[in-house]
């Protein structure tokens, strides 16, 4: 078991979040939807998992490159 | 007489020069996890090709008798080979002796690398490994001559001319330092090892004694670390895999500016219409999609090779094929800004416009383009001036380029996506503007939305007519876009006007008046 930091590739506010701790997730699952430059950006898992904790809550504001979620793989 | 004696001795040189830095060095070279300098020309390039120039080059010892006492070979190795059958210049540091850093011998060797695939019009490709010079090195002696005379040519003269005649390609499989570093990056193509290879301007002693910061190669410049500073394209697994991608690079461009791009025999059929191109674009324009789906679905398949793609990572750029023809790509990845221009993305642009320009590269370009980047980093990292860079190159390009209006074009940015000998297209799903409506309403009608009695209900109203006026076809009436399409039929529409620019191409060989600098 790894655990796995997710980043977030973009500068935006969470929009939705759409895992729980402990949920089970598969590559390329959305794990929660940033909004950045009026689009709908969506942080996918890149590998399959349980999402350990989500790090950010909705209105958050995330930063290039900031771990918004933690994955055990 | 014959002259066996000489051919003998001629023959155990070209042994002795053979033997690069001896067992020790090369099995050093092996623990390292890398290929010794003519293993890797060796297995770049086509079987057998390879021919040296300069084998017998190196630092010699005689004793009073003048026989041969000691046989130090230079360490760049160079000479002519053939990738996929095409001629070109392959050369390299040699590691194995004395770290790369140029002997006597090396160096002249090594200088000379650019001025032969210049000569002979023929790509040059680089492997790069080594510190450059050193203060142990480089005379100074007593009595003896220092530096350049004045009237020689500058030495990297030859490095910035050699980018506008020929395709440079530069890897880097070893430590990169000082002038190699320099030479890595004044290339069209450089590519590094994701594990054993290393770029620096100066490497962790210099930095520590400097900055008094202690950092690793890797943290200085490692693969993590170049993939988004842009230094190098390509990141690649291992060294065999790297010399797949330069070989793969070189398939798509000419021997030199001198002629043209070398069409292949596609297997792809021109008249292939895929029916996911139909929903490709979401309606909601706020919905992000995969850019790299549509372009594998319109180009000749298998052919997208994609270049540098963390860094500036809104604007996609790649070599791929339509009907046979190479074409530059460029493209907007929406999932990273919405597509914006950064200062990064502008840069990119304007780097590979001028690649493509330099070799007569025809360029498609499928836009969705917001804007330039805006916001406190934008304006920090001077976003608007290399974006006017981008737009620049495009406005001054010679090349034939078709404009695919896929969904955004909004701002100066997108005078970037179009050039002097366009080819416009443009998909229903196009919306375009001075600023995108949301946002765009608010500030140009701000007087008239405060002042009515529900200014929310008034700017939704502004949106709302706005909006239809986002209608494709008023651009089609006004002969705006040479043509509105179906988004399905974008492929056959390249692949004929492909045929259309064959001519053209013909003519469009010789150096341009802006080659591509590093």
């Amino acid at each position: 078991m790894a655990r796995l930091e997710v980043e977030s590739e973009v500068t935006g506010n969470v929009w939705k979040v759409e895992v729980e701790a402990g949920a089970q997730v598969e590559e390329g699952d959305v794990l929660l939807i940033l909004e950045s430059m009026k689009m709908e950006i969506p942080v996918e898992a890149p590998q399959g998992g349980t999402v350990a904790e989500v790090l950010v809550a909705v209105e958050d504001s995330v930063s290039e490159d900031q771990v918004v979620a933690i994955l055990d793989t | 007489m014959s002259w066996e004696e000489e051919v003998r001795e001629i023959n155990r040189r070209r042994r002795l020069a053979k033997q690069q830095g001896g067992k020790e060095g090369i099995a050093k070279q092996h623990a390292r996890g890398r290929l010794t300098i003519r293993e890797r020309i060796e297995a770049l390039l086509d079987a057998g090709t390879f021919q040296e120039q300069g084998l017998a080059t190196a630092i010699p010892d005689y004793d009073d008798n003048d026989r041969l006492t000691g046989f130090v070979p230079a360490n760049y190795v160079v000479g002519f080979g053939r990738i996929d059958g095409r001629r070109v210049v392959a050369g390299g540091e040699d590691f194995t002796l004395k770290g790369g850093s140029p002997n006597a011998a090396g160096l002249r060797k090594s200088v000379y690398a650019e001025h032969l695939a210049v000569q002979y019009k023929v790509p040059l490709v680089r492997s790069l490994e080594g510190g450059g010079g050193s203060v142990k090195g480089g005379g100074g002696r007593r009595g003896g001559t220092v530096g350049e005379p004045v009237y020689a040519t500058p030495r990297f003269r030859i490095i910035a001319d050699a980018m506008g005649e020929v395709p440079v390609v530069s890897m880097a499989a070893g430590a990169v330092a000082g002038f190699p570093a320099g030479r890595l990056v004044a290339s069209h193509f450089s590519v590094m090892t994701r594990y054993t290879a290393q770029i620096m301007i100066g490497g962790p002693a210099l930095v520590e004694r400097a900055l008094g910061v202690q950092l690793t190669k890797d943290e200085l410049g490692g693969a993590a670390i170049h993939a988004k500073s842009g230094i190098v394209d390509n990141v690649a697994e291992d060294e065999h895999a790297m010399f797949h991608q330069v070989r793969r690079f070189l398939s798509y461009l000419p021997a030199s500016v001198y002629q043209r791009t070398p069409r292949v025999v596609s297997e792809d059929d021109p008249e292939r219409m895929e029916e996911e191109l139909l929903t490709a674009v979401p309606r909601d324009s706020n919905a992000p999609f995969d850019m790299r789906e549509i372009l594998a679905m319109i180009m000749d398949e298998g052919s997208v090779f994609e270049l540098g793609r963390d860094y500036g990572p809104s604007q996609i750029v790649a070599l791929a094929r339509i009907d046979g023809q190479p074409v530059g790509v460029l493209a907007n990845d929406n999932r990273v800004y919405a597509g914006a221009m950064t200062a990064e993305a502008g840069q990119k642009y304007r780097r590979f416009v001028e690649m493509c320009d330099t070799f007569h590269v025809p360029i498609v370009n499928f836009i969705d383009q917001p804007g330039f980047m805006i916001g406190p980093e934008a304006e920090r990292s001077a976003t608007i001036r290399y974006g006017m860079a981008a737009v620049c190159a495009a406005a001054q390009a010679t090349v034939p380029w078709a404009a695919i209006q896929v969904h955004k074009g909004f701002g100066v940015a997108t005078a970037a996506h179009y050039a002097p000998n366009n080819y416009v297209l443009a998909w229903p799903s196009v919306e375009s503007g001075a600023l995108p409506l949301e946002g765009g309403v608010a500030v140009a009608f701000h007087r008239e939305i405060a002042a009515a009695p529900d200014p929310d209900a008034k700017r939704r109203e502004l949106e709302e007519r706005l909006r239809s006026a986002r209608s494709p076809y008023p651009r089609a009436e006004s002969f705006a876009v040479h043509e509105l399409i179906d988004p399905r039929e974008t492929r056959p529409m390249l692949c004929r006007w492909v045929d259309w620019i064959q001519p053209q191409l013909d003519e469009l060989t010789g150096p341009t008046r802006f080659p591509m600098r590093p």
